[in-house]
């Protein structure tokens, strides 16, 4: 993670701000996180100010202000950029975070915890966020986590090279220093698992397990040493398992299998472990990888080479991974994603060797979420009501990537906002 | 490069530009660079004789910024020369002998009217071409001189009377803006046979407060002072006074203009409204002396472009347009213009309009584009001043007989 802004820098990129009526920027920002505000106070020397809107509006301002793709959401609508480009909105909201650790000063006070018991299923950002407004709002919540720390993909995902563990561990302490309990290695799983929590007093249940099970290529020899899927890799990183998947990419050829975000990570992050070389192995073109912009010049840049229009139909090896036999792809018609699709070339096959396969194709939600009560799914998510995250139980809401399917950090926090205030007007008996 | 010479009392300045009397000219071996760098003159910094003790209070200098606009403003608290005057003295001969077409002004400032007598004729005896009387500095720490002096009219004369009777040089008369009517001290100056009145010195202010401490700054070991303040943000006072001296024709003395000067536009307008040479120092502290090359090509080339061959064609030429107020024909009235095709949808015109305009426009949030109503708009001009597409919002004067819409009153 680079060096943020300055205090000074900070206040000169705040000068630049049109400082815009009915701010676009605002309202772009899916969490409502407000930059229009928080720049506008920083102009105005309101430095407290400035980081108070952010920490109201969003329990991870620091974390959106490094992880969140700007440039296609506050960034984009940024009226700036007619003139020359936009305001750095992300570097002011990173540093405003950081400044106020520096200074002592934190906004957000804790509130009398003196409201209903309500169970939270999942630490990452959804379930975090839902939690902390909870809290705030005098609500007794326990957090339960399948894994050994808080975060969800901020922790066990993202790796720390971007986003720095030292930052979520502190964003994460100022939510649980309001009253949150976390209980962590507790997943909540088996038949009717959420009943058992009704009949353990919880009023309401916010779910927000995000995705974790791994779609895998299923080709022949996935079964070979050197062979895993980029949720393992990402995740053992972050655990007594890491120095286990440095020995393995360390001075070894490695193929990345995909061309999202998740994949760039994975690819930079071998790259980091002291891989020999890391091949990004993709099936359509270089404009169809859904990966930032942004992050696909970092890869490049960090030496990792693309391979596009490739297609792997074989891993083999003795037991271990050894060579990875691939198709040549060209482009056919747009298929439901509106990206052209990749039609494979008969007799193009060439092996190359790799020493280690990592897929990064995409995540689904565990299959054993599906016995924890009878809700409504819609293939890969949960059914919920636009209106209120409310699912098919009504004390049930649900938010976060296990509804949206793979999506945003600052998304998770918008549906924890918004699960927060409808399950405090179910429970306040309001609304429906 | 047009020939940008300029006779002042009689001196032949090879352009306009001096470096005002302050550390930016404190010795010869600087100097010497600035006039290598372009500068055509300099008023050296104030000499005082050593019968009094000069000692700089530290730290001096104090800035103002605005927003991420740094230094619009310099507050300090520098005295006068703290050198022995001997050793000016002797830069002064060194930089004649040296620069013998360079200008060097001795800025002097007594503390006693034989002082004033000794410090005129030592700076003659050294070889300057002019004399400045600092009668302007806001904060000296000795009783009875610098602006005490300069506000105390009869003692300008007085003083002034003492140095021309005393040298044969010319001299000019250097003003404190901390007063209501600069005629009226340079008009004593005048009656003491001064040939030349320069402005402004520093105005009295007090920039900045530490918030912790509760010290004005420059904080002085826990003490803080009202003193001189300079810089751009001062030129449009400056400018004021050039244009109201300019005017007097009883005063009919040529001016020095000194206030926020840094670039040639600058430099044009005390130009205009009469000045004929021009000072600089908060320029110079803020970014060296190499500021003059700018100043040389951009009135070159402006004189060039308008057709001008002579510097002093441009002195005075816009003093015709200044009027007094009451003189303004008040039957025609416009309204702003909007181009829109380059609106950017900021809506900053909809909010100043809304809270210090005319509520002329309304806004389309949809288009994010504002949407006037002619017959609401003052003309104040303000959105045109903020909208941040440059030279999108024009005047544009109505017929006669249109009438303006005042707000109506409220109901009660
Ligand atoms: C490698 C990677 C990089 C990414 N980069 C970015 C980025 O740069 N910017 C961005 O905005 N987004 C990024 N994302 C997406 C972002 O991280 C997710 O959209 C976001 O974390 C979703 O939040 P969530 O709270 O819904 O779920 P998650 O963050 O997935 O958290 C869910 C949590 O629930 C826990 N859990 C699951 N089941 C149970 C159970 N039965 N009982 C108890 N606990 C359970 C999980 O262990 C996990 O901790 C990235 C994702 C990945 C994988
Ligand atoms: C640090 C400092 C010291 C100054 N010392 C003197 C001085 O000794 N004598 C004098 O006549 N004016 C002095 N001045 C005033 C300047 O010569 C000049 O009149 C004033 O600063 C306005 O011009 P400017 O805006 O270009 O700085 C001083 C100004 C500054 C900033
Ligand atoms: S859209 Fe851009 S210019 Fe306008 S308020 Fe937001 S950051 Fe400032
Ligand atoms: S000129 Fe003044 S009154 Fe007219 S539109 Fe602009 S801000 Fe409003
Ligand atoms: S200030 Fe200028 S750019 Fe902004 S909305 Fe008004 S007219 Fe358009």
């Amino acid at each position: 993670m680079g060096e943020g802004l300055t205090l000074t820098l900070a206040t000169e990129e705040a000068a630049r701000c049109l400082l815009c009526f009915d701010a676009p920027c605002s309202q772009a920002c899916p969490a409502g996180t407000d930059p229009g505000s928080f720049i506008r106070k920083l102009h105005f020397r309101n430095v407290t100010g400035a980081i108070r809107t952010i920490k109201k509006n969003n329990p991870f301002g620091w974390t959106c202000g490094v992880v969140c793709p700007t440039a296609r959401l506050c960034e984009l609508a940024c009226s700036r950029t007619a003139i020359d480009k936009p305001i750095q909105i992300g570097k002011i909201q990173r540093f405003l975070v950081e400044h106020g650790w520096a200074v002592g000063f934190s906004p957000i006070k804790k509130a009398e915890i003196k409201k209903d018991k309500v169970a939270i299923i999942g630490s990452g950002p959804a379930g975090l966020t839902c939690a902390r407004e909870l809290a705030l709002n005098g609500y007794d919540v326990t957090v339960f986590e399948k894994k050994e720390k808080a975060g969800g993909n901020l922790r066990y995902g993202i790796p720390t090279f971007r986003l720095s563990e030292k930052g979520l561990d502190r964003e994460i302490e100022e939510i649980t220093s309001l009253g949150v309990t976390v209980k962590t290695e507790t997943p909540i799983e088996g038949k009717d698992g959420l009943t058992k929590l009704k009949e353990e007093g919880f009023k309401a249940v916010f779910l927000s397990p995000g995705l974790w099970s791994p779609v895998r290529l299923g080709i022949e020899g996935s079964d070979l040493n050197g062979v895993l899927s980029a949720t393992d890799f990402l995740g053992a990183m972050r655990t007594h398992e890491a120095s286990d998947v440095e020995n393995l990419v360390r001075d070894k050829v490695v193929a990345v299998i995909g061309g999202g975000s998740v994949a760039m990570d994975a690819a930079m992050g071998a790259k980091k472990l002291g891989a020999k070389d890391v091949y990004v192995l993709y099936r359509r073109s270089y404009t169809e990888m859904p990966a930032e912009e942004k992050e696909k010049i970092q890869a490049l840049n960090d030496g990792i080479h693309f391979f596009i229009l490739t297609q792997p139909v074989k891993y083999s090896g003795k037991g271990s991974l050894e060579s990875i036999v691939c198709r040549r792809t060209r482009l056919g018609d747009p298929d439901d994603s509106g990206r052209r699709r990749p039609e494979e070339i008969q007799g193009s096959e060439f092996e190359m060797p790799f020493d280690v396969a990592i897929e990064a194709l995409a995540t689904e939600p565990d299959t054993g979420l599906r016995e924890l009560a009878d809700l409504t799914w819609d293939n890969k998510t949960i059914t919920v009501s636009d209106a209120n995250l409310q699912t098919s139980l009504p004390w049930v809401y649900a938010g976060g990537d296990i509804v949206r399917g793979p999506a945003l950090v600052v998304e998770a926090v918008a549906d924890g906002k918004k699960a927060a205030e409808a399950i405090a007007q179910h429970l306040e008996g309001k609304g429906e | 490069m047009k020939d940008l010479s300029i006779d002042f009392c009689g001196v032949k300045f090879m352009n306009p530009f001096m470096l005002s009397s302050s550390p930016v000219s404190n010795c010869a071996e600087m100097i010497a660079r600035a006039f290598d760098a372009g500068w055509g003159g300099v008023a050296y910094k104030t000499l005082a004789t050593q019968m009094t003790k000069i000692i700089h209070p530290s730290p001096r200098l104090n800035k103002y910024n605005n927003q991420a606009c740094r230094m619009v403003g310099l507050q300090n608290v520098e005295q006068v020369s703290d050198r022995p005057l001997e050793h000016n003295l002797k830069d002064i001969k060194w930089l004649k002998k040296n620069y013998p077409k360079h200008i060097v002004v001795a800025s002097i400032m007594g503390f006693s009217n034989k002082e004033w007598e000794i410090l005129a004729k030592a700076s003659e005896d050294a070889g300057a071409d002019m004399l400045e009387l600092n009668f302007s500095c806001p904060h000296m720490a000795i009783e009875g001189s610098g602006s005490k002096v300069g506000q105390a009219f009869d003692l300008v004369e007085l003083f002034t009377e003492t140095v021309k009777k005393a040298v044969s040089i010319p001299v000019m008369a250097k003003m404190t803006p901390n007063i209501t009517d600069m005629n009226e001290p340079a008009m004593y100056a005048k009656n003491g046979g001064a040939d030349a009145i320069s402005a402004i010195n520093t105005v009295a202010a007090i920039t900045e407060i530490g918030l912790d401490d509760l010290i004005p700054k420059p904080n002085v070991f826990g003490k803080g002072a009202v003193s001189g303040y300079s810089g751009p943000c001062v030129k449009p006072i400056a400018l004021r006074f050039m244009a109201e001296m300019a005017q007097n024709p009883e005063l009919g003395l040529p001016i020095s203009g000194i206030g926020g000067i840094e670039t040639w536009i600058d430099v044009l307008e005390f130009l205009l409204l009469g000045a004929s040479t021009i000072q600089v120092t908060t320029g110079i502290i803020h970014y060296g002396y190499r500021i003059v090359e700018d100043m040389m090509e951009g009135l070159s080339d402006y004189m060039e472009d308008k057709g001008f061959n002579s510097v002093s064609e441009i002195v005075g030429k816009a003093l015709p347009n200044v009027h007094h107020t009451d003189e303004f024909d008040l039957s025609r009235q416009g309204v702003a213009e909007y181009d829109l095709d380059r609106c950017i949808g900021c809506g900053q015109c909809y909010i100043i309009c809304q809270d210090a305009g005319g509520q002329a426009l309304s806004w389309d949030a949809e288009n994010r584009r504002p949407v006037m109503d002619e017959d609401r708009c003052l003309s104040c001009m303000a959105c045109s001043f903020i909208c941040p597409v440059e030279d999108m919002i024009h005047y544009k004067e109505m017929p006669k007989g249109w009438v303006r819409h005042d707000p109506e009153p409220m109901e009660i």
